[in-house]
């Protein structure tokens, strides 16, 4: 039979092929060890939720980075938004016996049976950018700090709107409030405008459950009703094209210094935040530092194997970038361009 | 015109055509018969580029004919009218005809709708065909969609036609119109072939037969020199001089004294605009058959009867009881079998296999309590003496699936299905119970409702085929447009007061009021 | 016909790789092939450990795809299996929340919540079924819909927040692989003896060959067609609990992404599309094949991209192999 012989070609081609993705990108089975080193390399297991948002993407490079400089190797496992899944796949980084766990959690309870679980096996284990809900299990979460950063976020666009010498009506992006470091980030804004009530009013708080089309919405209704707004702050800049477009739409979207710009702020520092700097349209944008946390994270994972104590909660105090230290901060800014 | 020599084809080792020479002449009809496999279809296949021969030749024409595809076939001039037809029922009439060779409005890539409806209407014209081209292929009767099928044939410049069973799925007046547009073609000088089971109809209409059985020809010649039988005799290759079974005179005529007692009876049953006051009394050991045309009502009935349609009026009783009200299920339970005229859609699953096609009614007498787990060793029993009594091909495995069966096969498994499922002897409702199956199973068949008949059944035979009720009924009774218009009896059949009350009331091919 | 024109070919003439193409064992057969031919590369991916990984994650899919299984040999699908899950997370959690549940610390907090699931789940199936034979509506439109519309619920119920703190002996359900496997093995066994040997099995495939001619045979249609899709309800709130006790939380968008995984698993098991055709071993096959590339292509530590593209050429095949086995079959 002819079709069943080319079928069977095509299992052959598929599987050697599979072997071949095995021999050159898995670890070999009893790695070499590192020159200088005295044992073999230690392993970390890294585990995203998702990749869906450029700053996961930035961030898993930077571990691929950062373990790569230490001489460290890296597996890693992405759950595609499944919290079973990933249960899943950092129970498989516990039977690898891997030397350390480094997590993105689904969220923040589901993690919790596998925090124990690695507990067991002695494995240390550091969530990265989402702390866990409480409980007995032992981590290390390292977070940036949400409430402090925005609100120095907050802080700098009031002083910038101050020079314009009148009073601003001011609208926020709210994150989805099932997510702790939109809670953050809202307190942050909130705490950060009741210091300056004679220059900013907060006329809409728009809730977007982190989705681009509710933003977009809010945003466009919120401009129809308050056609003099000229503050805006979101609680995450990939919201920010909702914005624009928005903006846009009603003849609003000013370069910085312009008649008529309306002041803009963020939270995050992803590209597109860096393209919107670097043209002159966004004011100041809280910088995560996505650095700082990935080595964090590494330094929490090797202090633990080393038997220092480590801190339940390591806070990323993060940067404010704007258009005065633009140049200077850009390096570290994880959206901008290299 | 068309000149087979020594035409030879083989699948997996099965010889299914040998050395199978005859032609075809120009300007005359061909009938071609012979039972189901007797190699018709495969023949017509390599005519039509389907498949090649595995040896031998054709000429077309006087050239060499070896049609690599049915493209070349069409281009060559030889088109084909299927039982399933080719059209596309939500496109029109004229689209349909012109599909592959729209005229176009110069070179441009646009229709030119004008010429098309001008050509098409010419076409329709030839065909007698009297319908406005834009209308939509779906909205037409069975015998009108084959003249546009015959129309597009026309329109492809065809210069042989092949009729393969033309006429099932058409009523008697849609089957005289086409038999009056082959006779002008014929007069227009195209040669035809003309393949049909129904052995009257291929008489009338050629000028030569060829008879197939096995792969071979069987005979050969002009149409004076068969007649019926001899055409039986020589599919079955046996002298088949009794289609129909004899039944034994004193169970035929049981005297008015002893009447056997009533099994089904209906009284005054009417579903507006299907159905009228329909009142008869089927017997134990009676076969009572429905003659008349398509859309009397007959199937209708039937269904109305089975608890599949709904019925407005009237009171259906069997052996007794009211069942009108109750469920298919129900009346299944009572002892009702129902065997459709629709075999491939509503008799069986016919990617299921034979054994559960013919467990499927009986599953829950062989189940136990109280999950209904099946007892597999009854069940396997029971399946295989029905099986046997019907005289089911011993080639038919029990896993296999029932589309691998031929037409006779399935239909004897359906049968089977329903005589499992009446342990005792019920009433079957027939419908079209030969539909489609080659004379060698309707013997079998026939004998196999008689046999039932004879336990003590009563059975309702539906059949488009008069000689068929003629054949195997008790008593006839003749319905038209949905009423029962006649009633005979036993031995005063007459074919001529049949046909007259079937006709009663205009032409059935007419919407039902 | 002759005797000779209907002989079937004989199948000992066939080639050793057109009779394991015929084999109804084929995805069997390849899951092994797979192992065998990965097991050197892969680390761990033979190791005692990784299988029970393998075999606790596997199960919850497997419980879902039975399901599945039942929809798909009656000719239905259910598009609503995550959704029921979801629903059935957070209504057991809703109960057995240690610090909100409505029967927090009740020795009747673990069972009732049980069997609240288990209505959720039965209820919503009984839903799919009625819409489905009263008002005659494709099932695909009526799974979508009930979809779209109890996943959206869990989430408003929720206020899309997790309910933990869930009773250890819960937990254990889907957490603890021997207590999970003891709770799916006789229901496997149970859902392949009920397709395989009982009157309502071989109802289920009749109406999924063909309703019609099922009607026509005294298969009480709609009430079967109602069933498969109460079974399947059934059985996606068993996998819900399964899910939550291995995430210790009732989550509104629990099995979010895991349809396709479901319908996939069953499918490449050899279940048909159109109805008739499907078992509970093949699924199990279809189950454990897919499970096995998910983990092996993770043990290999490929990027995500490149597994996503490994995984669907990998069903690509599975589902070719299929259909070239059904054109010789």
């Amino acid at each position: 039979m002819k079709h069943a012989s080319i079928s069977a070609l095509a299992c052959l081609l598929a599987a050697a092929w599979l072997a071949g993705c095995g021999r050159s990108d898995a670890p070999a089975p009893a790695p070499p060890p590192a020159a200088g080193s005295a044992g073999p390399a230690l392993t970390i297991g890294v585990s995203f939720e998702t990749l869906q948002t450029g700053f996961w993407v930035a961030s898993l490079d930077a571990f691929k980075a950062e373990l790569g400089r230490r001489n460290l190797k890296m597996i890693q496992a992405i759950a595609d938004g499944d919290a079973n899944r990933q249960i899943e796949q950092v129970k498989n980084f516990i039977t690898r016996k891997v030397d350390g766990i480094v997590m993105v959690p689904k969220d923040a309870k589901a993690c919790l049976p596998v925090i124990k679980a690695a507990n067991a096996a002695h494995i240390p284990i550091v969530l990265f950018n989402r702390p866990p809900d409480k409980s007995d299990a032992k981590s290390t979460a390292v977070v940036a700090d949400n409430f402090a950063l925005t609100k120095e976020t907050v802080t700098y666009m009031i002083g910038e709107a101050r020079k314009t010498g009148r009073k601003h009506k001011a609208m926020v992006l709210i994150g989805d409030l099932g997510d702790i470091n939109a809670i953050g980030r809202r307190d942050g804004f909130e705490a950060a405008v009741r210091e300056a009530p004679e220059t900013i009013e907060v006329v809409a708080r728009v809730p977007t459950e982190w989705n681009q089309e509710k933003a977009q919405a809010g945003v466009v209704n919120a401009l129809q009703a308050h056609p003099d707004l000229s503050f805006i702050f979101t609680s995450s800049d990939f919201l920010f094209p909702s914005i624009v477009s928005a903006l846009t739409g009603a003849g609003k979207y000013k370069k910085v210094g312009e008649p008529g710009h309306v002041l803009l702020g963020g939270f995050d520092g992803d590209a597109t935040a860096w393209q919107m700097l670097a043209d002159g349209y966004l004011d100041a944008t809280g910088v995560q530092d996505v650095y700082f946390e990935v080595e964090a994270c590494v330094n929490a994972i090797l202090d633990a194997r080393a038997g220092k104590p480590v801190p339940e909660i390591v806070k990323d105090p993060g940067f404010v970038i704007h258009q005065g230290n633009l140049k200077e901060k850009s390096a570290r800014m994880w959206g901008a361009k290299k | 015109m068309l000149e087979f020599d020594a035409i030879s084809k083989s699948f997996a080792h099965v010889r299914v055509l040998r050395d199978v020479s005859f032609a075809v002449r120009p300007g005359r009809t061909l009938g071609l018969v012979g039972e189901n496999g007797a190699g018709k279809s495969t023949l017509m296949n390599i005519l039509g580029g389907n498949v090649p021969p595995d040896s031998g030749r054709m000429r077309l024409q006087g050239q060499p004919y070896a049609p690599r595809g049915p493209l070349e076939a069409a281009r060559r001039g030889i088109a084909f009218i299927h039982q399933e037809l080719n059209l596309f029922p939500n496109l029109s009439i004229e689209e349909n005809l012109f599909l592959t060779a729209f005229p176009r409005v110069g070179a441009l890539p646009i229709i030119h709708r004008r010429a098309l409806r001008e050509r098409a209407a010419a076409l329709l014209e030839q065909v007698g065909l009297n319908q406005p081209p834009g209308t939509a292929v779906e909205r037409l009767p069975a015998g009108e969609r084959q003249l546009v099928e015959i129309a597009k044939a026309l329109s492809l410049e065809a210069r042989l036609i092949i009729f393969d069973e033309p006429t099932t799925s058409l009523s008697a007046p849609e089957a005289g119109r086409l038999f009056g547009l082959m006779e002008r073609l014929r007069q227009r000088g195209l040669s035809m072939i003309y393949i049909s089971h129904t052995l009257a109809d291929v008489l009338r209409l050629s000028d030569d037969i060829v008879v197939l059985r096995d792969g071979e020809v069987a005979g050969a010649g002009p149409r004076e020199a068969f007649s019926v039988e001899r055409l039986i005799s020589l599919m079955v290759g046996r002298h088949l001089s009794q289609l129909y079974p004899a039944r034994k005179p004193a169970e035929r005529s049981a005297g008015p004294g002893a009447a056997p007692p009533v099994r089904l009876e209906v009284r005054g049953v009417t579903q507006p605009g299907v159905v009228r006051d329909i009142r008869f009394a089927l017997r134990r050991g009676e076969v009572l058959g429905l003659a008349g045309l398509m859309g009397a009502g007959r199937s209708e009935l039937a269904r109305i009867l089975f608890g599949l349609d709904p019925c407005a009026r009237g009171q259906i009783l069997l052996d007794g009881r009211p069942i009108q009200r109750e469920s298919p299920r129900r009346r299944i339970r009572r002892g009702l079998a129902f065997l459709t005229e629709d075999r491939r859609d509503e008799g069986l699953c016919l990617e299921a296999s034979v054994s559960d096609n013919i467990a499927l009614v009986s599953l829950e007498r062989h189940a136990r309590p109280p999950l209904g787990l099946l007892d597999f060793d009854r069940l396997r029993r029971a399946v295989s003496g029905v099986r046997a009594a019907v005289r089911l091909t011993p080639t038919a495995r029990e896993e296999a699936p029932v589309k691998t069966l031929s037409g006779g096969n399935q239909q004897k498994v359906v049968l089977a299905k329903w005589l499992l499922a009446m342990a005792d002897p019920g009433v079957l409702i027939l419908d079209e119970p030969t539909r489609g199956i080659d004379v060698g199973a309707r013997h079998d068949l026939y004998q196999l409702i008689l046999e039932a008949a004879d336990r003590g059944a009563g059975v309702l035979a539906i059949s488009s085929e008069l000689e068929e009720l003629l054949g195997i009924c008790d008593r006839i009774l003749v319905m038209s447009r949905g009423e029962i218009k006649d009633e005979l009896t036993q031995p005063l059949f007459d074919r001529e007061r049949i046909l007259r009350a079937a006709l009663a009331g205009g032409p059935a091919a007419a919407p039902l009021p | 016909m002759t005797a000779a024109a209907t002989t079937h070919p004989q199948p000992e003439a066939a080639s050793l790789p057109v009779r394991l193409l015929r084999s109804e064992h084929l995805v069997l057969l390849l899951s092994a092939l797979y192992f065998l031919a990965l097991a050197p590369f892969t680390p761990g991916f033979a190791s005692v450990g990784n299988l029970g990984n393998l075999l606790s994650t596997l199960l919850p899919l497997f419980v879902a795809a039975m399901g599945q299984t039942v929809v798909l040999i009656v000719g239905g699908i259910d598009l609503s299996a995550t959704s029921i899950i979801a629903l059935c997370s957070i209504t057991g959690a809703a109960v057995a929340s240690g610090d909100q549940g409505w029967l927090a610390g009740s020795p009747l907090a673990v069972p009732a919540a049980l069997a609240a699931m288990l209505a959720v789940g039965g209820l919503v199936g009984l839903f799919n079924g009625l819409a489905i034979t009263r008002f005659r509506m494709p099932p695909f439109i009526v799974t979508l819909t009930t979809m779209m519309f109890f996943s959206g619920l869990a989430i408003w119920l929720t206020r899309s927040r997790n309910i933990g703190q869930l009773p250890a002996a819960f937990n254990a359900l889907g957490g603890k692989t021997w207590l999970t496997l003891l709770l799916c093995l006789p229901l496997a066994a149970g859902a392949h003896f009920m397709l395989s040997r009982s009157v309502w099995g071989r109802w289920l495939y009749a109406t999924g060959h063909n309703p019609r001619a099922a009607l026509v045979s005294g298969v009480p249609v709609a009430g079967v067609v109602v069933s498969a899709y109460v079974v399947a309800g059934l059985l996606a709130a068993v996998a819900a609990v399964l899910y939550t006790g291995q995430a210790e939380s009732g989550s509104p968008v629990l099995a979010q992404r895991l349809l396709l995984d479901i319908v996939g698993a069953t499918v490449i098991g050899g279940a048909s599309l159109f109805g008739g055709r499907g078992r509970i071993l093949w699924t199990l096959c279809g189950v454990v094949f897919l499970k096995l590339i998910d983990n092996s292509l993770n043990l290999l530590d490929l990027s995500h991209f490149t597994i996503m593209m490994v995984k669907g050429g990998v069903i690509l095949l599975a589902a070719m192999l299929d259909a070239l086995r059904r054109r010789l079959g």
